[in-house]
């Protein structure tokens, strides 16, 4: 078995910036190519390895959140999944890839059931799209402020039993990777975001694939001797790795790059976001064009990012004061409720909805106006990776070093202190150094959102592409805007449920 | 014939398995639950936060001791602890002085809007110790 030379990926030649024809030298980094994690990788139960750390930590979390401090910042089940695990995840993201999905543990948990249990059922056609975790999606973010998840950690320790019951209770149910692609809304999170990752899982010589004959990517390897026997999955997501297209529906889980016989599938470089420049078809997604469920989870990812901000800060009180005072409720859930209506599914619709009918009016595109908002709501998807990057990333510096006491405290707390008493004081780096890096995120997504859109516009209209561009660029800047707006704001956390 | 009553008997012991671990969190759940309070060791302690509302900024805590009988409880060694209800903020903490037998006060100031938790770790005289934890909800940006 040869390694394949690397080159530039489909994905890499479709997505936009670069040209093969132009560049030929251009060899893309490949991170199997790197000393160590090349074999670490590369090695079949890599993914089992990384799982392993995160079941045990999941496992210590639900303890904790159970059975340990009651009061969120002392507990490892608050701190580590609304302080670390999502700063790290979006900042691994950020830097690399879908790492989360990659280690994820409720797979680890799910895979060792399918030992025993094999699923009867395919997932039904109608539900195969994006629409359910998306709606799932937006729950999860009204739950977390309507039951101030972040300040329970008993709640926080049900939410991880309630995503290792959900994994096992659908792929116990359903074949392939249902839980993933049609139901996770982490992984939708992470599927979005990393559509801005720099790197993709990729084939390094598209001519090798022409010539394959088994296509051991998608369908897997099976023993000789019984086809019921399988020595390795072929990928679950349904992607056909030479028609695969960008990270969409990719959890980077190395299934094919270990089901390849020709070793030509590595973890390639590429320009991030390049793949919503244009707009190819996709292997085990079709043409993003056509799939208005993913460009409604990319307007929740984006507009779900302002929200989840906006909960955290003190004029969210002051609306939704108002808002019970004009409605005459005395009810949270009913205020929250208008408030999401109102940020994630009203103000997208209308946005949007404007700068479609302007496009289609001033630059002469053709398409109907929600064929364009379709078009174009993928291009907002890097602004609302910046926006929850500025987000977590805050509470993730701010809070770093937080896991150090309450580690100490919950060995003390077992009567095992070997880790010495609790220095509380230990927190994070201070807001002065912070406050620029979160600025930095957001001018990164603004960048990268203005650039989608300029590619597209480009595309859409050769006669005028700045006016097919101006709504969406105008769109941006005013979500840059409510972006920058909110991270001046004075923080106000409280937990609405228990306020009262 | 063999195979697929096999595959049903693990299905059937893996179902079981799976609903023994939910259970057994769920009791465990339940339990965590009815955890029962510290014992007040016979100190009443009274805790007051000025001024009102609270807003973030400087605000003052007074703590009054008295033992069983009323009597104010003196020469006790009071540290004030308040912590944000999210995670991954700086926790507050302050000495605070006797003022007059029984009564300890210290200035707090808190360092954003939200609902926060004060905890007092009090030392008696005699080395007993008693802790307190209370919420100061809404407090106020400036």
């Amino acid at each position: 078995m040869t390694k394949a030379p690397t080159a530039l990926s489909r994905s890499q030649k479709e997505g936009g910036l670069l040209d093969g024809e132009e560049f030929p030298e251009a060899r893309p980094f490949d991170l199997l190519d790197v000393p160590v994690l090349d074999r670490l990788l590369g090695w079949r139960h890599a993914r089992t390895l990384l799982q392993i750390p995160l079941l045990a930590v999941s496992i210590v979390m639900i303890v904790q959140g159970l059975f340990g401090p009651t009061l969120s910042p002392k507990n490892l089940a608050t701190v580590l999944t609304w302080v670390h695990f999502r700063g790290a995840l979006v900042l691994a993201i950020l830097c690399a890839g879908n790492l989360f999905c990659l280690a994820c543990p409720f797979m680890l948990v799910r895979n060792g059931m399918r030992r025993w249990v094999r699923p009867r059922f395919a997932w039904p056609r109608r539900l195969r799209n994006k629409w359910i975790p998306a709606a799932l999606f937006v729950l999860v973010l009204f739950c977390y402020e309507l039951f101030g998840l972040w300040s329970s950690p008993w709640l926080t320790a049900w939410v991880i039993v309630g995503y290792f019951a959900a994994a096992l209770i659908v792929d116990g149910l359903f074949t392939h990777a249902t839980f993933c692609k049609y139901v996770c809304p982490i992984g939708q999170f992470n599927f979005i975001a990393s559509t801005a990752s720099p790197l993709e899982v990729a084939v390094r010589e598209p001519e090798v694939c022409d010539s394959c004959g088994t296509k051991d990517c998608i369908l897997g390897r099976r023993s000789a001797s019984s086809q019921l026997v399988v020595l390795q999955r072929g990928c679950e997501l349904a992607l056909f790795q030479p028609a695969k297209v960008g990270n969409m529906d990719c959890t980077f889980c190395l299934d094919c790059v270990h089901a390849c016989p020709h070793d030509n599938v590595g973890i390639l470089s590429r320009l991030p976001a390049g793949e919503l420049m244009s707009d190819p078809p996709r292997s085990g997604i079709g043409r993003f064009s056509r799939r208005n469920d993913i460009a409604a989870l990319a307007v929740v990812f984006c507009f779900g990012a302002l929200m989840n901000a906006f909960g955290m800060v003190s004029p969210v009180y002051a609306v939704e004061g108002w808002l019970e005072r004009m409605l005459h409720v005395n009810n949270q859930a009913t205020a929250l409720g208008i408030l999401f209506t109102v940020v994630i599914v009203i103000e997208p619709v209308l946005l949007l909805g404007l700068a479609s009918w302007i496009t289609r009016a001033w630059a002469g595109v053709k398409s109907g106006w929600l064929a364009i908002a379709v078009r174009y709501a993928y291009a907002l998807s890097p602004l609302g990776f910046g926006m929850w990057l500025a987000h977590y990333g805050f509470h993730f510096l701010t809070g770093l070093y937080t896991i150090v006491p309450v580690t100490q405290n919950a060995f003390a707390s077992i009567g095992w202190p070997i880790l010495g008493e609790p220095r509380w004081t230990l927190v994070g780096l201070p807001i002065t150094v912070v406050e620029p890096i979160e600025f930095g995120f957001l001018l990164l997504g603004l960048t990268g959102s203005l650039l989608v859109a300029w590619r597209l516009a480009q595309d859409d209209s050769e006669q005028h592409p700045l006016r097919a561009f101006a709504p969406w660029g105008v769109l941006c800047l005013v979500l840059f805007a409510c972006c920058a707006w909110l991270m001046t704001q004075p923080m106000d956390m409280r937990a609405t449920m228990m306020a009262g | 014939m063999n195979g697929s009553r096999c595959r049903r008997r693990r299905a059937k012991a893996a179902a079981h398995a799976i609903a023994l671990l939910l259970l057994a969190i769920a009791t465990g759940a339940v339990c965590a639950c009815r955890r029962s309070a510290d014992p007040a060791q016979g100190i009443s302690v009274e805790e007051s936060i000025a001024p009102q509302p609270v807003r973030s900024g400087d605000e003052t805590v007074t703590l009054r001791l008295a033992d069983a009988a009323r009597h104010p409880v003196a020469e006790a060694h009071v540290q004030i602890e308040a912590d944000m209800n999210h995670p991954g903020m700086a926790p507050l903490f302050s000495n605070a002085v006797e003022t007059t037998p029984g009564s300890y006060r210290t200035p707090l100031t808190f360092t954003m809007g939200g609902d926060w938790v004060v905890l007092a770790h009090i030392t008696l005289a005699d080395g007993r110790r008693i802790e307190r934890q209370w919420d100061v909800k809404g407090v106020e940006s400036r």
